[in-house]
């Protein structure tokens, strides 16, 4: 649950970084799509039983590391918040964290054949 | 050592998705939605002449007036209303064993919070990437609708598990699916 908050932090970050790091038209328009995006995900993550969601920020994390080459940003700042945000959002992601619960075989019971009925 | 699980609890859960501790929450949070999405829409409909705005200058106003908000027939605010009282609607119907009493209700529940949460989500990309504005209180509901979908999708879970074992049991599903006494007697 912690990485997914941390998540849903720089969702947030990504949000408001565009000014305060004298991003590119292009490179603001890309945070400020991928914040909103990955806080969203992050954020209905937290909750067990949709933790699956939360994979989604692997995606998110590849285009942070990727949009400074795509989008030919000329400023250092932006290059070296969208590599690090990048790398922490995949890091983060892959945390699957502790399921307390039991949800009757969770949603993967709807694909299997049989009706799991607890453990 | 087992510990008493709350009453109406499905198979193989540890709580019951549709107890009124786990509805509650959700229910506080569309109602104050849909305040917050009807005192926009008054003031897209020019209602009111003023929109509270701490932070961001004249950005509500350009948010609110902007070309987006006025594609359908109703402004996005009151659309936003509709869709929170939908939520409070089919949030608040139904006993704590509605899972299986009433799995429609629990669908239409569960489709009323999600697209409205990701629907929110558009529109905060919108506001700052077309229209250099943001909008407090449209952000203040977009992270109302979020922080719905993860506590009501548990709920919607449970139903689909019962109308899995109702379809495994050979009995109709469609008749489960509105509520049937006799098939909720023979399932779990």
């Amino acid at each position: 649950m912690w990485a997914q908050i941390l998540n849903a932090i720089i969702g947030i970050w990504l949000m408001a970084a565009p000014p305060l790091l004298h991003y590119s038209i292009s490179g603001s328009n890309s945070c400020r799509i991928v914040g909103p995006i990955l806080a969203t995900f992050a954020i209905v993550a937290s909750w067990e039983i949709t933790r699956g969601v939360g994979k989604i920020a692997i995606l998110l994390g590849l285009w942070l590391l990727a949009a400074p080459w795509i989008l030919a940003y000329a400023e250092i700042l932006p290059i070296l918040n969208d590599t690090v945000s990048g790398i922490l959002v995949i890091s983060f992601a892959l945390v699957k964290g502790e399921i307390k619960n039991n949800y009757g075989g969770g949603w993967k019971s709807l694909w299997t054949k049989l009706p799991v009925a607890g453990n | 050592m087992s510990i008493k699980l709350e009453e109406h609890t499905p198979p193989g859960w540890d709580y019951n998705p549709s107890g009124w501790d786990d509805r509650i929450p959700i229910l506080i949070l569309a109602s104050i939605g849909t305040c917050i999405a009807s005192y926009l829409a008054l003031y897209q409909l020019n209602f009111l002449n003023t929109i509270w705005e701490p932070f961001f200058g004249n950005g509500s106003k350009e948010v609110l007036h902007s070309a987006v908000s006025k594609v359908l027939p109703i402004p996005d605010g009151a659309l936003g209303a509709i869709a929170y009282l939908a939520d409070v609607v089919t949030g608040a119907i139904g006993s704590t064993k509605r899972w299986r009493t009433m799995p429609w209700i629990v669908v239409m529940f569960g489709i009323a919070v999600g697209p409205l949460g990701l629907v929110s989500i558009l529109l905060v990309i919108l506001q700052p990437v077309a229209f250099h504005s943001w909008c407090t209180l449209c952000l203040a509901s977009a992270i109302i609708s979020v922080f719905m979908i993860g506590p009501a999708m548990d709920e919607l879970l449970a139903s689909l598990q019962y109308l899995k074992r109702v379809k495994h049991s050979g009995h109709s599903v469609w008749k489960a699916f509105w509520g049937n006494s006799d098939i909720e007697q023979k399932i779990d």
